[in-house]
């Protein structure tokens, strides 16, 4: 168990950045369960917004699993610190979603990432989005972490 | 048992064809799976889809020695007898 995190501690992990990083807070990171959740808060200020869409800012569902990845890679980091600190390459293997629900301007995005099976090279996870309690999208992701001196 | 296991490894066979994408004829059992595009996001898939089909539980140790449709034969084979 792990106190919530702020974004300086997410940025040291995290390679991504202005216009591309989608996770605000962590809220609780439970080794044992094998499980993070996280915050993305979804404001009319975020810049997609401009053109997804001008007259009804819907958050892009890609925009919804970038964030869930990112919260992936931070559960990584905290279960395989010895592969995060070597900063490797994280990439999207495969992706199964269902969007069940539209995230709109003001929604507060809790995004919980469970662990399905993590190894020091790939991972497979199940995430879940929420908003207000409700489940708004589902999604197994596959991804692999490379080592750039490997 | 014997042809029972024949089929079983049919079906490995056809679950790492679609998880690979590609045609099982193209799959040789004792070829590395890295030598047949497969890397080691792929062989996790195959790991968890073995996994929910067969009802068994693949240590997360044992998924890098699966280098092979022959090591996966071996291995399911020996967690089924258990």
């Amino acid at each position: 168990m792990h106190e919530s995190w702020d974004i300086q501690r997410i940025s040291e992990i995290l390679p991504q950045r202005y216009p591309f990083l989608f996770i605000d807070k962590v809220l609780e990171v439970n080794e044992l369960q094998g499980k993070i959740v996280c915050v993305k808060n979804v404001t009319i200020n975020d810049y997609f917004f401009q053109g997804h869409f001008p007259e009804k800012p819907i958050m892009p569902g890609v925009l919804i699993i970038e964030a869930m990845a990112q919260a992936s890679i931070l559960f990584f980091s905290v279960i395989k610190p010895h592969i995060a600190q070597k900063k490797p390459d994280y990439y999207l293997g495969k992706v199964e979603a269902k969007f069940i629900a539209p995230v709109k301007a003001g929604d507060q995005l809790i995004i919980e990432v469970r662990k399905l099976k993590v190894l020091d090279t790939a991972g497979i996870v199940s995430a879940t989005a929420k908003v207000d309690g409700k489940t708004v999208t589902q999604a197994k992701i596959t991804f692999g972490v490379k080592v750039d001196d490997e | 048992m014997a042809t029972d296991f024949a089929k079983i490894q049919e079906e490995i066979k056809q679950i790492t064809a679609e998880i690979a994408e590609v045609d099982a004829i193209e799959l040789k059992d004792d070829v590395e799976f890295a030598e047949m595009g497969i890397d080691s996001m792929m062989a996790l898939e195959i790991a968890a889809a073995i996994e929910k089909k067969y009802k068994v539980v693949i240590p997360e140790e044992d998924i890098p020695t699966l280098r092979s449709l022959q090591n996966v034969y071996q291995l399911l084979e020996t967690l089924l007898k258990k």
